[in-house]
């Protein structure tokens, strides 16, 4: 397909050149450029105001030439005075452990639904994504009580700077705990995971796990030998998803952690509002600092992302 | 790594009633089985504390009947999460630790929106023993509840410090006292003095006057009234203070309450009179927040502004000083009723409470209850208030020399006040004050004030009506 399309393209395009610019193209190149424009103004323009002191907004208002020139002090303020060092390190702690438990947990499901048959392993992957499509906030309440009355065990903590990195549990409970929210992230990571892995285990020929136990391998051996590294690249495409998703969140921290200094970076941004004054400039600099990891993972791992998205969509 | 599951840390969260040892601060749940640590834990204590009571010297009993102690180790959840009033808060902080013999407190900061939107679920979790509140309804509810701990043996040492309005403000529905008052702001109408004098305007002190300014204002192509409420709350200032004037103190905190009705012609009355000065307002305030119109006043493009004293905030961060040396404010016009003579006006009061299931309140009780004692002092209030200007210290012995202009009328303007409400959103309860409720009522009203407001009332009673009991 791909070839007899690559080659169609090499013929049509010295034509089109030769025809010279056909009003078509000239329509559909404004028109993109315009929808560029609409979608990329916001961003300069809180770039624009970051960049801004906010008594020169107030004097002048926002639509208007800078006075006193641009400068990085908002940014400069907003990484000391919203911690933002302390709230990335909170992230990557929940979001890192969390991405590669829920792919090791799903790839396992995913692996004994698709590899084996037998009786309910199509029931099983079908509760698996339906578990996916469950709102998070019908169970907040429960949730709640239940992190509240689990017991966890305390073994000391590490401490950076000023903040300080429990294991497991700095409290005695699953509440107010990293490891809480990394573990709700798991638990609903976990469908979306396993649905998608599991349409691309269903391509790996059976052949390559029947000789494999003809060889004397063993089921997790299989799991861990054959299977995953075939499946390097769905993986690939899942934690950069998972870690878009688990980054973006917001919830789960909101309600299932009191103490401000272990919410995640998201939060971060709150701490520079104050009871009713808002500089909005400051807030356009976090929102920038923020958006950075987010945007650095989507360029690195930008072949996977997009290959990710249309995984399994043509395999039955 | 072996078991290091200390059985005594482990806690069991709502276990329910709870039994005090004699003697001691220690708290026994109840329905729970001890480790063996915790029984001999107990006994020892109980034994020490049977001896002391059988020494019997009188100078021991004064001591262990001391509302607070010095030394070991408190924490704090506090909203005041922006940079200004937090490194307030960590001054007051420090100056308490040394003062108190070294207390250790451990401050939990949490961004003002998320505590306030969680406030319910952090004090069923792990609160901290102390922690930064509101006064009015929203105090009284959670002392309703039981998730607040009366404070009535600190508030005994501390009340003389306290005008009789603040004392007032602190009780719960038990009569109990809950919280201690730190700071507060009133609302009033502000205005630029320059804006003022350039236009030989007079300060109305009646309604009359009032609309014949906005009428000569609107002449010389000024916005009367600086007005906006994308946010739904704003409208609710107003509401207050017509409601207040014209239906009186006693009337609106039971309107707030449910005790009256909205349905009420009175209701309708505050709606009418209203209406005289909506035709004053910015255009286009249904899109506007606070600030935006701030601007408008700061800009010389508005006359006035009915909002709190916060409205500075926008003054201070203009960057230029004679911004905020030109802001000034007077109190709303009378009304002509027979409740324009109370003098009533919003001035919402922040608080400090006792978290009543804070895991280590048990041990801390002594500590938190100083450091309550020591927020009500007028120096620590100063100390606060250096740091953090906006809002206006409430005891009696917090030395106003040091404020600017600005602060001693807010202060003068509230004490002359013979009664002081908190807002409307801190009166009444918070399931009636939000965006579905009375704040998308009032921007229904604002939509098209000339309507007849039967029908509106009628809803907003219904509302009421169909609230789950607190």
């Amino acid at each position: 397909m791909s070839v007899i399309a690559a080659a169609t393209r090499r013929t049509a395009l010295p034509t089109a050149a030769a025809r010279g610019i056909r009003p078509g193209r000239v329509a559909l190149h404004g028109f993109l450029i315009a929808m560029t424009a609409v979608w990329l103004f916001p961003l300069f323009w809180a770039i624009y105001s970051s960049l801004r002191p906010i008594s020169d907004t107030i004097q002048h208002g926002y639509l208007s030439w800078p006075s006193g020139g641009l400068s990085l002090a908002n940014y400069q303020t907003v990484w000391m005075q919203a911690d933002l060092p302390y709230y990335y390190l909170n992230t990557l702690v929940i979001a890192v452990p969390a991405v590669i438990l829920t792919l090791l947990l799903a790839s396992m499901v995913a692996f004994a639904c698709t590899q084996f048959s037998w009786r309910f392993n199509l029931t099983t992957l079908m509760i698996f994504t339906a578990g996916n499509l469950l709102p998070p906030q019908v169970i907040i309440v429960p949730l709640y009580r239940i992190y509240l009355s689990t017991p966890i065990p305390m073994l000391g903590s590490i401490d950076i700077g000023k903040f300080s990195f429990p294991l497991f549990s700095s409290n005695g409970l699953l509440y107010d705990q990293y490891i809480g929210i990394m573990l709700i992230h798991i638990v609903f990571q976990t469908g979306f995971a396993t649905f998608v892995l599991s349409n691309y285990m269903k391509t790996i020929s059976k052949e390559i796990t029947e000789s494999a136990i003809v060889d004397g391998a063993h089921v997790l051996r299989i799991w861990w030998s054959i299977v995953l590294p075939l499946c390097r690249p769905a993986l690939a495409a899942m934690a950069t998803l998972l870690f878009t998703f688990i980054y973006n969140d917001f919830f789960w921290a909101l309600i299932l952690i009191s103490t401000g200094d272990k919410r995640p970076i998201t939060s971060a941004l709150n701490n520079l509002q104050g009871e009713f004054f808002v500089n909005n400039n400051l807030i356009a600099a976090g929102a920038m600092l923020v958006a950075i990891p987010p945007i650095l993972v989507y360029i690195f791992l930008q072949k996977q992302f997009i290959a990710g998205l249309t995984l399994g969509s043509t395999k039955g | 790594m072996g078991d290091s599951r200390d059985p005594s840390r482990i806690r069991v969260p709502f276990s329910g009633q709870k039994i005090q040892i004699p003697g001691t601060d220690i708290e026994l749940p109840m329905g729970l089985d001890l480790s063996r640590r915790d029984v001999l834990k107990i006994a020892g204590y109980g034994s020490l504390a049977a001896f002391i009571a059988a020494c019997g010297g009188t100078g021991t009993t004064t001591t262990t009947t001391s509302v607070t102690a010095k030394g070991g180790s408190m924490s704090l959840g506090s909203y005041l999460s922006d940079a200004v009033p937090k490194k307030g808060l960590q001054d007051v902080v420090d100056a308490f630790t040394s003062a108190n013999g070294g207390t250790k407190v451990k401050v939990n900061t949490v961004d003002h929106g998320t505590f306030q939107n969680q406030i319910n679920s952090y004090l069923q979790g792990t609160p901290e023993d102390v922690f930064t509140w509101f006064s009015g309804h929203r105090m009284r509810f959670f002392a309703k509840k039981g998730l607040a701990q009366p404070i009535d043996d600190v508030w005994n040492d501390v009340k003389s410090n306290f005008t009789e309005g603040f004392a007032a403000s602190v009780k719960g529905d038990d009569s109990h006292v809950y919280a201690v008052p730190t700071s507060y702001y009133p609302w009033a109408i502000f205005y630029r003095k320059d804006v003022f004098a350039a236009g030989n305007y007079k300060v109305p002190t009646n309604w009359d006057d009032f609309k014949a300014l906005c009428e000569q204002m609107k002449k010389d192509n000024l916005t009367p009234i600086a007005f906006a409420d994308k946010d739904g709350w704003p409208a609710m200032g107003t509401f207050d203070i017509l409601n207040l004037r014209l239906n009186g103190y006693d009337f609106h905190v039971g309107l707030c309450g449910g005790q009256q009705k909205w349905t009420d012609p009175k209701v309708a009355n505050v709606f009418k009179k209203w209406a005289e000065i909506t035709p004053y307002y910015s255009p286009a305030f249904a899109g506007l927040t606070w600030q935006e119109a701030a601007q408008q006043l700061l800009h010389k493009k508005a006359g006035m502004y009915l909002l709190g004293l916060f409205v500075s905030e926008q003054f201070v961060a203009s960057g230029n000083p004679d911004d905020l040396a030109q802001l000034d404010f007077f109190p709303f016009p009378d009304v002509g009723s027979q409740y324009d003579a109370e003098k009533a006006l919003d001035a919402p009061i922040d608080v400090y409470m006792l978290a009543k299931k804070s895991p280590t309140l048990g041990s801390d009780s002594g500590q938190a209850k100083a450091f309550l004692e020591y927020m009500s002092k007028g120096s620590s209030q100063i100390t606060y208030w250096k740091a953090s200007p906006g809002a206006i210290p409430t005891a009696n012995d917090a030395d106003p020399s040091q404020y600017p202009a600005l602060t001693k009328k807010a202060a003068q303007i509230v004490s002359s006040a013979k009664r002081i409400t908190q807002f409307f959103d801190r009166d009444s309860r918070p399931d009636f004050s939000g965006p579905n409720s009375m704040q998308g009522f009032l921007l229904k009203y604002l939509s098209n004030p000339k309507q007849d407001t039967g029908t509106l009332q009628g809803q907003m009673q219904s509302f009421w009506d169909a609230l789950p009991p607190e």
